[in-house]
C-alpha cells in the first residue's frame, strides 16, 4: 500500500499551556512493498507520526493518504493484553474483524509458527521472556496479513542478540507477504540492517533531514565494508542532529 | 513452562499448607479450654450446650424457627439485596468510569450518599415501605399466613441492603474502568476493534479484578448490615433477630451459637470469594 504525507503539521501544548510544534511540515512518500526505516533521536516526533498515520491522533494540517487496506501496528512494548493467552492475543485482530472459530485459530497458529512460538499458544504474556512477548506482538500485528505494517521501536527493550534475531525474522516475513513497512527506530545499526530506505528525522520541530535508499544487497552482513561505510555516514548525520556545533567543525 | 506444578508435588504442598495453618489454631483452642473450665462459675453456658445447638441446626429454637431457617432467611435477604446492588451498581460504575460527563453529573450525589450508613436509613425505609414483603408485591396473598420465605423478604430490608452494597460496587467498578491502561485501548483500536468489541474484550476483562473486589466488599458490608438491621425493630426472623431474642430471654447458649454462625458465614464469604476470584476468573493473569 502506498502512503503519502503532504505538508503534515502537528503541535502539542506543554504543561504551561503553550503550544509547541512537534512535527512538520513533513512531506514523505512510501511505495508499495517498501521497507522504510524512520530514524531519529528520542523526542523528535517519530511516535507522533505513526499515531497520526494510524488514526490515533489527528494532524493539525496537511494530508495523509493511505490506501483503504488493512494495516497492522506493533507498539514500543507492553501492549499485549495480559489477561489473554498468546493465542487469544494473536486472534484479537481477526475476531475484531468478525472472523470466527477454527479459521481464526488456524491462522493464529500459522503466524505463531512463523515467529517461532510454536507450542506457546496457551501461555500468558507474563510467563514469557521479553523477546517472546515481542514475537507475540509481531504475530498479532501480522496475523491479518496487513498491507501496511507500522512498528514503533519494537525491539528497543531487548538485548542485542535477541533484537538481531527478531530483525532477521521480521524482514523474512514481511518479504514473503510483500508488506509495506514503516519501522521506527533510534538505532542507526538497526536501520541500516533492515531498511530499503532510511528517512532521518531531526527534532524541534520533527522534520526530515535525510532521505536515502540503500543499495545493500541481501543477505546483509554487519561486518562488510559497505555496511560499515553507510553506517558511518548516517552516524555523521545523526551526530550533527544531536550536537549542532558539529556542523561548524566539519 | 514455569509455574506449572507437577501433580505429584501437590500432596506435599497441601501438607505444607496444613502445617502452616496449625499454629493459628493454638489460640482458639486455648480459648475453648479456658471457656470449658470457667463456664460453671460464670454466666457463660458450657461449650457442649452450644455445640449441641450447632449440631442440631434444624431444631426449633425459642419458638422462632430453627437455626437453619433463620440463617437461610438472612442469607436470602442478603442475596437479594446484593443482586440488586450488583445489577444496578455495575453498569452505573461502568458509565461513571467511562464517561467524564456522567461522572461529573453523579459525583456529588454519590459522595453525599456513600458515607451514610444503611442502618441510619432503616427507620425511614420502614416508614416508606411499611413491612411490605415480596408476598404482597407479587400478589401471592394465600401465602401470607404460612411460613414461607417470601413473607420474610421485606422491601425495606432489601432496600437498605442494596444501599449498603451498591457503593462499593459502583466505586470499585469506576476505579477499575478508569484504571485500564490507555495503551490497551489504543492497541485494540489500531488492531481494528470497534467500540462494543473493545468494551467486551478489553474494558471488561481489564477491570474485572477491581469489579470483583467491589463485589467482595459489598458482600461483607451486606452481611454486617443485615445482622444489625435484624436486631432492630421491624423484623421477626433472621439470625440477627434470633440473636437479639436470645438476649431478651437470657439464653446465652443460643446467642453464642448465633455468633458462631455469623462469624462462620462472614469467613466463608470473604475467603470463599477470594479463592473463587483467583481460581475461576484467572485474576492472576494480570500479573506482569
Ligand atoms: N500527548 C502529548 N502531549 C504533549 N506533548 C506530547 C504528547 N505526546 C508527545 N509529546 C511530545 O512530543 C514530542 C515528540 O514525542 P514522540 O513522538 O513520542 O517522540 P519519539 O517517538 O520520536 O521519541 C516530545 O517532546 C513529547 O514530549
Ligand atoms: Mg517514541
Amino acid at each position: 500500500m502506498a502512503v503519502s504525507l503532504t505538508h503534515l503539521e502537528k503541535s502539542y501544548q506543554d504543561p504551561s499551556g503553550k503550544s509547541f510544534r512537534v512535527l512538520g511540515p513533513i512531506d514523505l512518500r512510501i511505495e508499495t512493498g517498501e521497507f522504510l526505516c524512520l530514524l531519529g533521536p528520542t523526542g523528535c516526533g517519530k511516535t507522533t507520526l505513526l499515531r497520526i498515520l494510524s488514526g490515533l491522533e489527528q494532524a493539525d494540517s496537511g494530508k495523509v493518504s493511505l490506501g483503504a487496506g488493512r494495516f497492522g501496528y506493533v507498539f514500543q512494548q507492553g501492549a499485549l493484553f495480559p489477561w489473554m493467552n498468546v493465542e487469544s492475543n494473536v486472534m484479537f485482530p481477526l475476531k475484531a474483524k468478525g472472523m470466527t472459530g477454527s479459521e481464526c485459530r488456524s491462522r493464529a497458529a500459522e503466524m505463531l509458527n512463523h515467529v517461532g512460538l510454536y507450542g506457546f499458544s496457551k501461555s500468558f504474556p507474563h510467563e514469557l521472556s521479553g523477546g517472546m512477548q515481542q514475537r507475540t506482538a509481531l504475530a498479532r500485528g501480522l496475523v491479518t496479513e496487513p498491507e501496511l505494517l507500522l512498528l514503533d521501536e519494537p525491539f528497543a527493550s531487548l538485548d542485542t542478540r535477541t533484537g538481531i534475531n527478531l530483525q532477521e525474522m521480521l524482514r523474512a516475513i514481511c518479504g514473503r507477504l510483500s508488506t509495506t513497512v514503516i519501522y521506527v527506530t533510534h538505532s542507526i545499526e538497526e536501520a541500516v540492517y533492515l531498511a530499503d530506505r532510511i528517512v532521518v528525522m531531526g527534532h524541534s520541530p520533527g522534520r526530515i533531514v535525510r532521505n536515502e535508499s540503500l543499495n545493500l544487497k541481501w543477505p546483509r552482513s554487519r561486518l562488510s565494508s559497505e555496511f560499515t561505510e553507510i553506517l558511518l555516514s548516517f552516524r555523521q548525520t545523526f551526530e550533527k542532529l544531536v550536537d549542532p556545533s558539529a556542523t561548524l567543525s566539519s | 513452562m514455569g509455574g506449572r506444578v507437577p501433580s505429584g508435588r501437590f500432596t506435599v504442598d497441601s501438607w505444607q499448607k496444613v502445617r502452616n495453618l496449625l499454629p493459628g489454631f493454638i489460640i482458639p483452642a486455648l480459648i475453648l479450654i479456658v471457656w470449658f473450665f470457667f463456664s460453671g462459675s460464670t454466666l457463660l453456658p458450657a461449650p457442649d450446650l452450644v455445640i449441641r445447638i450447632l449440631l442440631h441446626p434444624s431444631e426449633d429454637l425459642l419458638s422462632c424457627g430453627s437455626l437453619l431457617w433463620n440463617t437461610g432467611v438472612s442469607l436470602i435477604r442478603v442475596l437479594l439485596g446484593l443482586s440488586i446492588a450488583i445489577l444496578l451498581g455495575t453498569p452505573l460504575g461502568f458509565m461513571m468510569g467511562a464517561s467524564q460527563r456522567f461522572r461529573q453529573f453523579t459525583s456529588v450525589i454519590t459522595e453525599l450518599a456513600r458515607p451514610l450508613s444503611p442502618i441510619a436509613l432503616l427507620p425511614l425505609s420502614i416508614i416508606i415501605f411499611k413491612d411490605t414483603s415480596f408476598t404482597e408485591v407479587l400478589g401471592l396473598n394465600h401465602l401470607k399466613y404460612t411460613r414461607h420465605i417470601l413473607n420474610e423478604l421485606q422491601i425495606g430490608m432489601v432496600f437498605i441492603l442494596a444501599w449498603g452494597g451498591i457503593f462499593p460496587v459502583i466505586l470499585e467498578t469506576m476505579h477499575g474502568v478508569r484504571g485500564v491502561r490507555k495503551v490497551y485501548i489504543e492497541a485494540a483500536r489500531v488492531l481494528g476493534a470497534g467500540k462494543l468489541f473493545i468494551f467486551k474484550h478489553v474494558l471488561l476483562p481489564a477491570s474485572l479484578p477491581d469489579i470483583f473486589a467491589g463485589y467482595r466488599m459489598a458482600v461483607g458490608r451486606c452481611w454486617m448490615v443485615i445482622i444489625a438491621a435484624e436486631m432492630l425493630p421491624g423484623t421477626n426472623s433472621g439470625i440477627g433477630y434470633l440473636l437479639r431474642y436470645s438476649y431478651q430471654l437470657s439464653r446465652l447458649d443460643v446467642m453464642l451459637a448465633c455468633i458462631f454462625i455469623i462469624a462462620l458465614i462472614g469467613l466463608i464469604f470473604s475467603r470463599g470469594l477470594e479463592l473463587a476470584g483467583e481460581k475461576w476468573l484467572l485474576l492472576r493473569a494480570r500479573e506482569r
